[in-house]
């Protein structure tokens, strides 16, 4: 792709949306990546050759989706408000989840997870047990079962935590804002520290494509803050990757294609990947910013008193 | 050259009055022997590649492939491929483009439609519509131009007006013709996939077809454009090697009982295959010759000729 205008850049030639380059110069599209790769690493006289195009779009992709997994520092972050049912749809293009947090009051409170059930399907019984059916054989199952019904009613206990409260660690119900106790007998015993936490905790559904939250997080807003795949929903002109690992990915596409390829010597296919290997790192290396400016930072930090 | 070849072998043939071949004889050799050469262009192409793999071919005055591929792209053509119906377009045949495809080496897909209407007003080499807004669309001089009633393709010279394009043919001679304008940027080159991989493919979700990445399958005389998208007259171009044109040697009179070579004659043709090929076509067509007239003596001379006199890399493998 030819070098943009400054005013291209900075005003998109006067086109909408004017932040469209912004940044742009980071990247590299996935479009340059399999043209170059085409040019430079494949053909007559080159390791890679008849090699068809798909392929080369293939494991481009493949190492695009790969970097967004870990290497690449890029998080994106979506707000937005949980309902009545306590439940937060995962975004189109989530893979996984990196923070959790509700904004409230002016402060970001990251969340626990919770990985006791939270939330459970559940089929219609009889009085004996039997699970129902439709007349086509199709089973029965109400909207909620009990367990979640009990969490979006707010009937299901957590446990409140605050150190300045004489109810610090006891089991309560939050509702509007007020947390209701029963009145304690005795010593409890096995706290679960999952839960013993004075913000809401969550449980991801990744099958059902939602976060379930518990009861006192009604009505909160939800910032979650996740890792995608780069994909862009399919829009391939929108895929690129960040120009420090613009290397690593031919290195990889040329290392993909060769350990699958019939007929080649082991010895080929090693140095490809000691190339690739070595790439990956020294990408990594670039992407964690260790420049002076940020190592004065931490070394000042030296001396600093932990209380 | 067609007249010295024919000449050639005549002389070789009256040396020891073995015989005497007619124009329309020489013709119909002389067709096959240039279509031997020809065919031959594609396989040593691939041997001399294998031969600078294995460091047996040099660079500059060596250079084999250099050469190769001048003589190859002689019969190189550029053309934009009929449409058919929905995303079906027609090889290249003598019926669409004129001529004979041996073999479609680039696909090239337009899809960025920058505007289309209907032409309202004919004017030579130019296109004009009153209710366009050309400059206003973003054309630009390079852009390709459709009439999508007869097909034809032409690219703008420049933007006069916001109603008018100057182009370099002349493809509007009535009005009311319907028009599309292509961006000479949104152009994508489309790989060709077998039929054992395209529906696959389409089901990938990673590498299905896109306007950016077009593929297409090829059966029968059309070639089948994906996406589906594609399914318009002028948005597919293809560059091909066509086969040569078959050579002629005409005559207007019969002088002594030999008639009399002339070149301005409508239907001469001359070898499309280069001058260095020369020998080799005397030596083919003496071949034929000798079997023709039942010599075979000469049809043996040619052929221990060919081998010996100018030995090709593909006769030495």
């Amino acid at each position: 792709m030819a070098y943009l205008s400054q005013y291209q850049y900075y005003e998109n030639a006067g086109s909408a949306p004017e932040d469209k380059n912004w940044g742009s110069y980071q990247y590299v599209s996935l479009d340059d990546i399999v043209n170059n790769f085409l040019l430079m690493y494949s053909g007559n006289h080159s390791l890679v050759n008849n090699e068809e195009r798909y392929k080369i779009r293939f494991h481009a992709k493949r190492a695009i989706q790969e970097l967004n997994y870990d290497a690449f520092k890029e998080v994106k972050v979506l707000e937005l408000e949980v309902g009545k049912n306590l439940r937060f749809v995962l975004p189109s293009d989530f893979v996984n989840w990196v923070r959790i947090s509700m904004y409230k009051d002016g402060w970001l409170r990251p969340l626990s997870e919770n990985i006791q059930t939270l939330s459970a399907k559940a089929y219609l019984q009889d009085n004996d047990c039997n699970i129902l059916f439709d007349q086509d054989g199709n089973i029965l199952s109400p909207e909620n079962s009990l367990i979640d019904f009990q969490r979006i009613k707010k009937e299901k206990k957590s446990i409140y935590l605050n150190p300045g409260s004489r109810f610090d660690g006891q089991e309560g119900w939050a509702y509007g804002g007020t947390w209701y106790f029963e009145y304690r007998v005795g010593k409890r015993f096995g706290l679960n520290t999952e839960t013993a936490n004075f913000n809401p905790t969550f449980n991801v559904d990744k099958k059902a494509g939602v976060i379930n939250f518990s009861s006192d997080m009604a009505e909160e807003l939800c910032v979650l803050e996740y890792v995608s795949d780069g994909m862009e929903g399919g829009d391939d002109s929108l895929v690129g990757v960040n120009k420090m690992f613009e290397d690593f990915v031919y290195a990889d596409i040329q290392y993909r294609l060769l350990t699958h390829r019939h007929g080649v010597q082991e010895y080929i296919v090693a140095r490809a990947k000691k190339e690739r290997r070595a790439l990956l790192m020294n990408a990594k290396i670039r992407m964690s910013n260790m420049h002076p400016g940020r190592l004065l930072m931490n070394m000042r930090g030296m001396d600093k008193w932990i209380k | 050259m067609i007249n010295s070849v024919r000449n050639t072998v005549l002389a070789v043939l009256n040396k020891n009055n073995y015989g005497y071949i007619s124009p329309s004889d020489f013709n119909l050799y002389a067709k096959q022997a240039q279509m031997e050469v020809f065919e031959e262009y594609f396989s040593n192409y691939n041997k001399i590649i294998n031969m600078e793999n294995a460091r047996i071919s040099g660079t500059h005055y060596a250079d084999l492939k250099k050469n190769a591929e001048e003589n190859m792209e002689i019969f190189s053509v550029s053309k934009f491929l009929s449409h058919s119906s929905l995303n079906k377009y027609f090889l290249p045949s003598l019926i669409t483009t004129g001529d004979e495809s041996i073999l479609l080496n680039k696909v090239l897909c337009y899809y960025t439609i920058t505007t289309s209407g209907i032409n309202d007003a004919v004017l030579a080499n130019s296109l004009s519509c009153s209710t366009a807004t050309f400059e206003t669309d973003g054309v630009s001089a390079g852009d390709l131009v459709v009439n999508l009633d007869t097909e034809d393709t032409a690219h703008v010279v420049s933007v006069v007006s916001e109603s008018e394009l100057l182009l370099d043919a002349d493809i509007f001679p009535s009005a009311n013709t319907e028009f599309k304008v292509y961006d000479q940027g949104g152009v994508s080159e489309a790989e060709k996939v077998n039929h054992s991989r395209i529906t696959s493919l389409l089901m990938s979700n990673l590498t299905s077809p896109t306007m950016a990445y077009p593929a297409y399958t090829q059966e029968q005389d059309f070639i089948k454009v994906f996406p589906a998208a594609i399914n318009k007259p002028g948005q597919v171009f293809a560059q091909y090697f066509r086969y040569p044109y078959d050579p002629k040697w005409t005559y207007s009179t019969i002088l002594g009982g030999s008639p009399v070579f002339d070149q301005s004659q409508s239907d001469y043709q001359d070898f499309e295959v280069p001058l260095q090929t020369e020998y080799r076509l005397v030596m083919k067509i003496l071949q034929y010759c000798g079997v023709s007239i039942r010599e075979e003596e000469v049809a043996q001379f040619a052929a221990a000729a060919e081998q010996k006199e100018e030995p090709t890399f593909s006769q030495k493998q």
